[in-house]
């Protein structure tokens, strides 16, 4: 009678029991994808009533879904707590009922599923164990063997790691001042720091990575596709290839800041100390070297023709010479220009795989790294006085044009693999010969601007503006520069300005002294900038106050590179001044290199890249 | 006035301590006092001392019933209490299979400050392991006793596969010890089936892991604990060597078969008697090949796994972080992910981020190689064991498998023999 | 010798030696264990309660959402002796605020969980009811970037299982939750 009273309590709480949890499981995946507390609904009428105030009918409707929501939620939660009560106290009474049931039961002998003999079974979990294992080890190998082009990437990872840590410590090594925490606190900007290197790092490193990760393999004798590339590696590049890169005008991101080091710090042209090579360039302009790998590149035009050269970096033989021709709107005449413009000053840019040039005329050119043409296209030919002279940027596959003309006033993106135009916007300034630079702010890239009357970030991507700051005049030259997230601008006769890069704010301005062409360089601590009437001063980056400055006599248009710890800037009568990149901010040499220099040095590590009047010469340690 | 101008030079004064403080505290004109705030804090110093308490009561309560009075009743009374202590009430944690991870961290990380409860925790089911075998596992683990109450009816599994299975326990206490010596994870408590009852909610999927192997633990002994269980390893270690053993009767036996029958474990062995069904020879030779086979096994194992080391190593924390950082850095994203923000937003720097995660893949490395060689070890071993031949007369228990659960001791006709004699 | 004879010659014998041997390594190894944990347990030191850092907190929100419990033990805190007292409070209402009346629009909280409190003029006192309270830090957000950061989030004692591993902690961007010992069971602010 017990038992039947016990098994019937059983069956009735597990029906019981089967169907409230199915309930419960319903519940839990109906409450689960909607959140009653933060439904889009009551969100967006919320931003609504935002937006326009004094709504009545829309406050009372929020009233009202707001409170469904609250009661939805607790009623919810309510349910839960004591169904899941409710089950477990059912449980118990099942579990105490089921017991009783069985409590008199025994396990009488049953059919024996195993072999009778124990060796036979011994035997035969043995078998299993070794298949099991087999199996375990031949999952494990497949997986090894698919997962290999990943592994090979971490470890490229970890020598990346590893490489860093040797450049800090070469740097380390040197004795100049302050350079031990040259890697970390000048390179970049913002918190993040650092940025700035690493891409251009991991770059160099995938040129570099084919000799490195074969001597992995081969040494762990198991990847045989990678033995393969090494053997091309190398019978195609035997001559080591330098790792830091020089993209763009001032460096990659167009900042005045290199990675380069063992750089030489004395070289005369006339007497060949430490003078690689020196080359002719065929036809004349201002625009500076860019330095990718072992090609250099650089642009000459004239009237007669507007060409891109590119040179080898360790022989100085010009390698090939792309011409801007056949470009459909190019004009039949050429633009007026004056002499210290000319028709090429704008640099040219790379992105290792890529290179374009911009000329006066408006004609834009991009040429694979082996000087095969990809594409070129008239983008409207520029109204300006002096000569367009706002150098390219290319990131990653994009490529920016600062086109602030008279007639126009664009920034235009186009992708550097086939030409197409990305975005372009219009821009509310007016003309200019500054040049696009990135600055990283939280580690999100910013494409910064400089005009008449303002200083502009955007969004790369989209090309969206996040920023613009109104605080220049007049004919703006020089192009800005950032560290830490603050962006710097400076122009002569207008001012200098500090920018918070997060929201666009003002934090200081100074007027002490003011560059015309010459872009300024930062530092964690310190901006340095050089005037075109010979003064080269540096301020504080926290207050602008100013800290050092140096009357040298001389005229400033080429910027400041910050390399090494140290600043290397060069006079418009081509005498080299090398200071240190630090409070001090001593003059640590100045000497006379032998021809005129206007652009901007490009530095690779162990070599410098300088255009003069006529011609390209590479300084490197004999 | 004078009101205005306090505020603006307090105002000052807090600018100057610290930015936090954008509003002056206000000076209250009614007398207004600052409510006392009590947080609610219970005395859990005491619960601590609670919890070792029961945990040596229920042990010894255990071992006393199943060594000297042979019964089972009070198991049954354990597992209640335990299941509504340890379980419901403590919500299951710390348990002493989780402590394993605890106490491997302490063992290596040089920082790692381990809680008294915590080694007790441990080393008290082990020491009542080798004193009288598991008598932690009969009914004092929540775990086990939950299981315990549900269990009706045992449908026996195949010895050949239960043998086999047997290994995953040591692979999961071994890939747990290495989480946690790598201070990533601990794996035991993460995937823990049966916590999510005791907290009434929890991971939708855990709970329902933890009510399929309730389930099968209906109509079949524990499957958590001979299948999964990581810290049964250990214990079974110990019970091997047991002091005092648990017997199923102090009578002869008279092989009447009832016990096997009866144990929810498997763990009776029946009487064998060595009948040379093989060569002695080829014995002898697959047992020499097996331990040349171990240190085979062993490197090829703990090299796999060093391998692998990269890979597991993104269980930790900042090496997910710091390939999310370097995801971002070759590809800038507008919208970054909360972990990024954070490590942004409190300037964090990269090259230190770097150099952190270097040491912990190092660490994984190391780890993650003696881990594969351990591996090697137990495959090794389980051959080995299961290539040697022992003889019995009669039914004996397997001490390593044997719970205790005292299923065994009402169906020997032995005891009840016994009992009647003594009752007359 | 006499013992390899005796291994050899019965099994018997050789089995009472193992069993001793492995009575002996086992004993030996449980000893040596504890002996070893022993230097390395501390009552005053050791961590045994999850607290969060409110210097670390960055109110991402999943505090709400990941805690094993079905409603996070985690719950929003005030330190009046912090707190302004602002009749605006960023804790208190949506950012773009219009009227400062408690209508469901103008609330930032949405369980209702913050109570407030005229005191005199100009101040309010606020105050958390820690039973409606679901730990979303969406108040915290709001008081943290407008106002003295007053309000934060902390894991209530009583409702907190203490497990071996939080599960917020495993996913906290910031690595804010950090075990305490026993007799600093709360980390305050104020």
């Amino acid at each position: 009678m017990k038992k039947i009273i016990a098994r019937n309590i059983a069956i009735i709480t597990a029906i019981f029991m089967i169907t409230l949890s199915i309930m419960l499981i319903t519940n839990y995946f109906q409450a689960k994808d909607v959140s009653p507390l933060q439904t889009q609904v009551v969100e967006t009428l919320k931003k609504l009533n935002d937006q326009n105030a004094d709504n009545p009918q829309l406050q009372e409707q929020i009233r009202q879904l707001d409170l469904m929501a609250r009661k939805a939620y607790f009623i919810n939660m309510d349910h839960l707590m004591r169904g899941v009560y409710l089950l477990l106290g059912m449980l118990v009474v099942f579990i105490v009922s089921i017991r009783i049931y069985f409590a008199q039961h025994k396990d009488i002998p049953d059919k024996e599923i195993d072999l009778i003999d124990e060796w036979a079974i011994q035997s035969q979990a043995r078998k299993y164990v070794g298949l099991i294992a087999t199996g375990l080890t031949a999952v494990a190998l497949l997986f090894v063997v698919f997962s290999m082009p990943f592994m090979q990437a971490s470890k490229n990872n970890t020598e990346t790691a590893l490489a860093q840590k040797d450049t800090n410590s070469s740097i380390v090594g040197n004795t100049i001042n302050e350079a031990p925490s040259l890697p970390e606190e000048t390179i970049e900007t913002n918190p993040v720091e650092n940025t700035g290197s690493i891409e251009s790092e991991e770059e160099s490193v995938s040129v570099e990575e084919t000799p490195l990760s074969s001597k992995e393999s081969t040494t762990e004798e198991i990847d045989v596709a990678s033995v393969e590339t090494s053997e091309k590696a190398e019978t195609t590049a035997p001559v080591s290839v330098p790792k830091v890169t020089s993209n763009a005008f001032r460096g990659n991101d167009a900042n005045g800041i290199t990675q380069a080091k063992n750089i030489p710090v004395k070289w005369d042209l006339q007497g060949g100390s430490n003078i690689a090579w020196k080359s002719e360039i065929p036809r004349g302009g201002q625009s500076s070297p860019v330095i990718n790998g072992n090609r250099v590149f650089i642009t000459g035009a004239d009237a007669q023709a507007r060409e891109l050269y590119c040179y080898d970096l360790n022989t100085g033989k010009l390698l090939w010479t792309l011409a801007a021709v056949n470009i459909a709107g190019s004009p039949s005449q050429v633009p007026k220009t004056t002499e210290d413009t000319g028709l090429a000053s704008a640099s040219v840019s790379t992105n290792g795989k890529q290179v374009c040039a911009i000329f006066a005329t408006g004609d834009v050119i991009c040429a694979n790294m082996e000087g095969k043409q990809l594409w070129a296209k008239n983008i409207g030919v520029p109204d300006n006085h002096y000569g367009y002279a706002s150098s390219l940027l290319v990131f990653k596959n994009q490529l920016f044009i600062q086109y602030d003309n008279r007639n126009t006033h664009k920034l235009i993106a186009l992708n550097t693999e086939n030409g197409k135009e990305l975005w372009s916007k219009e821009r509310a300034d007016k003309i200019a010969w500054s040049s696009p630079s990135i600055a990283y702010v939280n580690n999100q890239p910013q494409l910064i601007l400089m005009s008449d009357p303002s200083i502009t970030a955007y969004n790369p991507t989209t090309g969206d503006q996040i920023w613009r700051v109104e605080c220049l005049m007049g004919e703006v030259g020089a192009s800005a520069c950032s560290a830490d997230g603050i962006i710097f601008g400076a122009s002569e006769y207008a001012k200098m300005v500090a920018i918070n890069g997060t929201d666009g704010s003002v934090l200081w301005e100074s007027m002490d002294y003011l560059p015309e062409a010459s872009s300024p360089v930062a530092t964690h601590d310190n901006i340095y900038l050089a005037t075109s009437y010979g003064v080269v001063a540096s301020f504080d980056t926290k207050t602008g106050e100013l800290k050092k400055e140096h009357e040298t006599g001389e005229e400033f248009y080429s910027s400041l590179m910050l390399v090494e710890g140290k600043i290397y800037l060069f006079s418009n009568g081509g005498k080299m001044h090398i200071f240190s990149a630090d409070d001090e901010f001593k003059l640590l040499d100045s000497f006379e290199t032998g021809e005129n220099t206007y652009a901007t040095p490009a530095f690779t590590d162990g070599r410098i890249v300088v255009r003069t009047d006529q011609s390209i010469y590479c300084v490197k340690a004999n | 006035m004078k009101r205005l101008f306090s505020i603006l030079s307090s105002l000052l004064l807090m600018s100057g301590i610290g930015a936090q403080n954008r509003f002056p505290k206000p000076d209250f004109e009614s007398g207004y006092q600052y409510p006392d705030i009590q947080h609610a804090l219970p005395n859990e110093q005491l619960w601590l001392y609670v919890d070792i308490f029961m945990l040596v009561a229920l042990m010894s309560f255990v071992a006393w019933a199943i060594l000297k009075k042979r019964t089972r009743k009070p198991i049954i009374w354990v597992s209640v209490i335990s299941v509504a202590y340890f379980g419901f009430f403590r919500s299951g944690c710390v348990c002493s299979i989780g402590s394993v991870q605890n106490v491997s961290l302490a063992l290596v990380g040089h920082t790692y400050i381990l809680p008294v409860s915590v080694l007790l925790f441990f080393i008290l089911p082990i020491l009542f392991a080798f004193l009288f075998g598991r008598v932690f596992c009969a009914g004092v683990c929540p775990f086990g006793a939950i299981q315990e109450l549900v269990n009706i009816k045992n449908y026996r599994l195949s010895r050949s596969v239960t043998s086999v299975l047997s290994i995953i326990p040591w692979v999961y206490l071994i890939f747990a010890v290495l989480y946690a010596v790598t201070r990533s994870s601990f794996i035991i408590c993460r995937f823990d089936p049966f916590i999510g009852f005791f907290r009434l909610g929890g991971d939708f999927g855990l709970i329902l892991f933890g009510a399929l192997l309730l389930l099968a633990s209906v109509f079949t002994g524990r499957p958590f604990c001979r299948f999964i269980c990581p810290y049964a390893p250990l214990l079974s270690l110990f019970s091997r060597v047991a002091i005092w053993k648990v017997q199923i009767t102090k009578q002869k036996c008279i092989n009447c078969e009832l016990c096997h029958n009866a144990c929810p474990v498997d763990a009776i062995r029946p009487p064998y008697e060595n009948k040379v069904k093989e060569q002695r020879l080829q014995g002898v030779k697959r047992l020499l090949m097996y331990f040349v086979v171990l240190p085979f096994m062993m490197v090829a194992l703990a090299f796999i796994m060093r391998y692998a080391s990269d890979d597991l190593s993104r269980a930790h924390k900042e090496v997910r972080l710091y390939d999310m950082v370097q995801k971002q850095e070759a590809d800038p994203q507008d919208k970054i992910t909360l972990e990024l923000e954070s490590f942004f937003g409190q300037g964090g720097k990269i090259s230190e981020l770097k150099q952190k995660v270097n040491v912990i893949q190092q660490d994984y490395k190391r780890y993650s190689t003696i881990a594969g060689a351990l591996m090697g070890l137990v495959i090794g071993l389980m051959l080995i064991k299961l290539s040697i031949k022992r003889s019995r007369k009669e039914y004996e228990i397997e001490h390593a498998d044997c719970v205790d659960c005292g299923k065994c001791f009402s169906y020997c006709p032995q005891n009840s023999i016994c009992k009647s004699v003594l009752l007359k | 010798m006499n013992n390899d004879n005796n291994l050899k010659n019965s099994p018997l014998q050789r089995r009472k030696f193992l069993k001793v041997v492995g009575m002996t390594v086992a004993g030996g190894s449980i000893l040596a264990v504890a002996g070893v944990l022993s230097t390395k347990t501390g009552t005053k030191e050791a961590g045994h309660l999850w607290q969060i850092d409110p210097a670390k907190c960055t109110q991402c929100g999943r505090c709400e959402t990941d805690c094993v419990l079905s409603v996070s033990a985690v719950k929003c805190f005030h330190a009046n002796k912090v707190c302004g007292y602002c009749d605006l409070c960023g804790g208190y209402y949506r950012s773009n605020v219009k009227d400062l009346n408690t209508a469901a629009e103008n609330l930032m909280c949405p369980t209702g969980a913050i109570q407030r409190k005229f005191v005199e003029d100009p101040y309010f006192e606020y105050a958390i009811d820690e039973d409606l309270c679901n730990g979303c830090g969406k108040c915290v957000k709001g008081c943290t970037s407008f106002g003295n950061g007053s309000l934060y989030l902390q894991i209530q004692r009583d409702l907190c299982k203490d497990c071996n591993e939080c599960a917020i902690a495993k996913v906290c961007p910031s690595d804010a939750i950090t075990l305490v010992p026993l007799d600093q069971a709360y980390n305050l602010k104020g």
